[in-house]
């Protein structure tokens, strides 16, 4: 089949890993473009960029897209990494990290809530398949409750990180995050502003932004893999903030904005430093 | 040059400054903290950075991030703590990314005595990862001084191969106060005999090549060198592949870019009384080794013929040093015996390895020479009761 390439393609990625090995329907294809529009969009350059990811669905397909540097750590680990590779790195370089739901809020979690605290300068796109697809479709802690995966044959019933008051993004805020949103893909221009705003804030920034998986979550519980079928109903689903109906589970839009207010960790750490090396020793 | 009454802590503290580390993350942990205490100090003092991390695992991590981004890194712990370095540590090693981890053996398992000395991380420091398929290196200093001078290898040693290496201290050697003497020019540092190894930058696009060449840069991000590394099996290039070929030129790469390079760290051992063929070899590392040294000294003086093997270079294990057959005595700060399974292995047939294990205390001189002196008549090693493991 012959595909015609593209501005995206020509500009900010990689041939041999565009299009990646995702299962046919897969949706973080979408989540991916939309992230590599709000940079476009900015006029970030590649140089400026380090690609971060982490392992999963979501980890494997987008490491080593971004035509300029790459990296991946292990299970919830990239964000220890890309706070210790913010220190290191000058302010104007971009940490773009594209994850999933398992290494964010599961494994990682305790990771990523001390790089909140801290307000590292990174963008934290957590790509959401509903679950561990990956190892073949078990549940994760934004997985819908009710929903049926490989481990909650019966549906899934503990409390997850999504219900009121037990929000993920509720716990992040209270970490101190400065920036936060939550978009599902089919929301295009939306999250494209969102991702910008997330991008353009000097400190810790994340959006959760769930995708349809048609291979594992969509089979099990919704009996098909047809990707209409996932597609309509993460869509039908999800709502913007104020406009929820009883059957929404994912509010989207922007759900807390900080933006360049708190000290970014980095620079204070710079600041600091300078100060003592000014005061000299004690 | 100045000298100071100080602790192992801080003997480390400066060595590592000696040797250009500039980040610092590690997590509160006797016998170690008095390090991230003295790096909390001094490391802004020379506008480097201290991190005081959620757990291990993320201070390791954090010192990879540091690495990458082009700095030297440094994290200290003890045996608890060694554990949840296991998760980056694998990373660091199948990316090869240059970091120094020092460990203060207390006695364990678990949480153990923390205040106590102990050396059950031998084969932990060959192993500080899942997976297998690659070679460590682990350097254990016997004192202050020298571990000043082992963490300034270690750095040195960590850019040349880029990987992580370990220093193996204990909690005698990490909180006891000796006499130290600290460079601090450049001339010193040189006349003091300490090797030191400019962070380089791999510009690409071979970032993994199949070989077992030293001295290859490492990946530094953010210049744009298009640098790829992940937790995957790497192509040459660094993009993730799934095919046993490519996985067995990366190991082979990490297995023998070490063992075929030993020459640069093999003469860190120490030899005394070995010259005249000594009818007993005591083997040791940290602090026993002190009063092994001590006790052959007295032996001698008694007649009695031993000599004293002490290894700085643990791993890869020094095989050259077994080759001759003969009695062997391994004194371990342990009660299962860890040194002496490596030291069997590395035998010949017709040696003899015995065991002598305490944990927590030093043994006497007068129980080594007692010891002593039981190997070479081939009587059998007494045990008394749980005091002691004798075999």
């Amino acid at each position: 089949m012959e595909r015609k390439s593209s501005v995206f393609l020509d500009n900010y990625l990689r041939s041999r890993k565009i299009p990646s090995t995702a299962c046919t329907g897969c949706g973080l294809g979408m989540n991916h473009k939309l992230v590599v529009q709000a940079l476009a969009e900015l006029e970030v350059e590649v140089k400026d960029v380090i690609w971060c990811t982490s392992i999963g669905c979501a980890g494997r397909q987008t490491f080593a897209t971004w035509q300029g540097d790459n990296l991946a750590g292990t299970h919830g680990r990239i964000y220890a990494i890309a706070k210790g590779l913010r220190v290191a790195l000058p302010p104007e370089k971009h940490l773009i990290l594209t994850v999933g739901d398992g290494d964010a809020f599961g494994i990682g979690l305790n990771h990523l809530i001390n790089a909140a605290r801290a307000n590292a300068d990174m963008t934290v796109i957590v790509n959401d398949n509903l679950g561990y697809q990956s190892t073949g479709g078990q549940y994760g802690w934004t997985t819908p409750q009710g929903a049926k995966t490989d481990s909650s044959p019966y549906g899934f019933y503990e409390p997850n990180l999504m219900g009121e008051g037990m929000d993920v993004l509720h716990i992040l805020k209270g970490a101190g995050a400065t920036f936060l949103a939550r978009h599902v893909s089919m929301d295009g221009k939306a999250a494209v502003e969102s991702i910008k705003k997330a991008i353009l804030n000097r400190g810790f920034s994340l959006v959760h932004m769930p995708y349809p998986c048609t291979t594992n979550f969509a089979s099990r519980h919704l009996g098909s893999r047809d990707p209409g079928q996932i597609y309509r109903w993460v869509r039908d689903h999800a709502a913007p903030i104020g406009q929820e109906k009883e059957d929404t589970i994912w509010s989207t839009g922007i759900w807390h904005d900080e933006s360049n207010v708190r000290p970014e960790f980095s620079d204070l750490i710079r600041e600091n430093v300078e100060k003592i090396r000014r005061l000299g020793h004690r | 040059m100045k000298r100071l009454l100080e602790t192992g802590n801080y003997a480390i503290t400066e060595g590592a400054i000696i040797a250009g580390c500039r980040f610092f993350c590690g997590y509160p942990i006797t016998p170690a903290t008095e390090l991230a205490e003295a790096m909390s100090y001094r490391l802004p003092q020379m506008g480097g950075t201290f991190l005081q991390a959620e757990d291990e695992c993320g201070a390791m991590h954090m010192c990879i991030g540091a690495a990458l981004g082009g700095l030297k890194a440094m994290t200290a712990t003890s045996g608890p703590g060694y554990i949840l370095y296991s998760d980056p540590f694998g990373w660091a090693i199948g990316c090869e990314t240059p970091v120094v981890v020092m460990n203060s053996g207390r006695v364990g398992p678990v949480s153990g005595i923390t205040g106590a000395p102990g050396q059950g991380e031998f084969y932990m420091t060959r192993y500080p990862a899942q997976g297998g398929n690659y070679e460590s290196i682990c350097l254990a200093p016997n004192s202050a001084q020298e571990a000043m001078y082992m963490t300034v290898e270690a750095f040195y040693l960590a850019e040349r191969f880029r990987m992580p290496v370990t220093v193996l201290a204990d909690q005698l050697i990490t909180d006891g106060f000796e006499d130290i003497s600290v460079p601090e020019t450049e001339d010193e540092i040189r006349e003091m005999g300490f090797r030191t190894w400019p962070r380089k930058m791999n510009e690409g696009p071979s970032f993994y090549p199949p070989t077992d060449e030293i001295d290859v840069p490492p990946v530094v991000l953010g210049h744009n060198t298009g640098a790829l590394c992940s937790d995957w099996t790497p192509t040459e290039e660094g993009y993730d592949i799934e095919e046993v070929e490519a996985h067995h030129k990366h190991a082979y790469r990490l297995i023998y870019k070490v063992r075929n390079h030993r020459d640069i760290f093999n003469h860190l051992y120490e030899k005394k009384y070995m010259d005249d063929d000594p009818d007993l070899v005591v083997v040791s590392y940290g602090s026993p080794s002190r009063v092994v040294n001590t006790a052959v000294e007295r032996a001698r003086q008694k007649g009695i013929k031993v000599g004293a093997l002490r290894l700085i270079n643990l791993w890869p294990f020094p095989d050259e040093h077994f080759e001759k057959p003969g009695k062997y005595l391994c004194v371990e700060l342990n009660w299962d015996g860890q040194l002496v399974r490596e030291v069997r292995r590395a035998t010949t047939s017709d040696s003899t390895v015995n065991f002598m294990g305490i944990c927590g205390d030093l043994p006497t001189i007068n129980e080594l020479i007692e010891t002593f002196e039981k190997v070479i008549k081939n009587e059998p090693l007494s045990r008394d009761g749980w005091r002691k493991e004798m075999w």
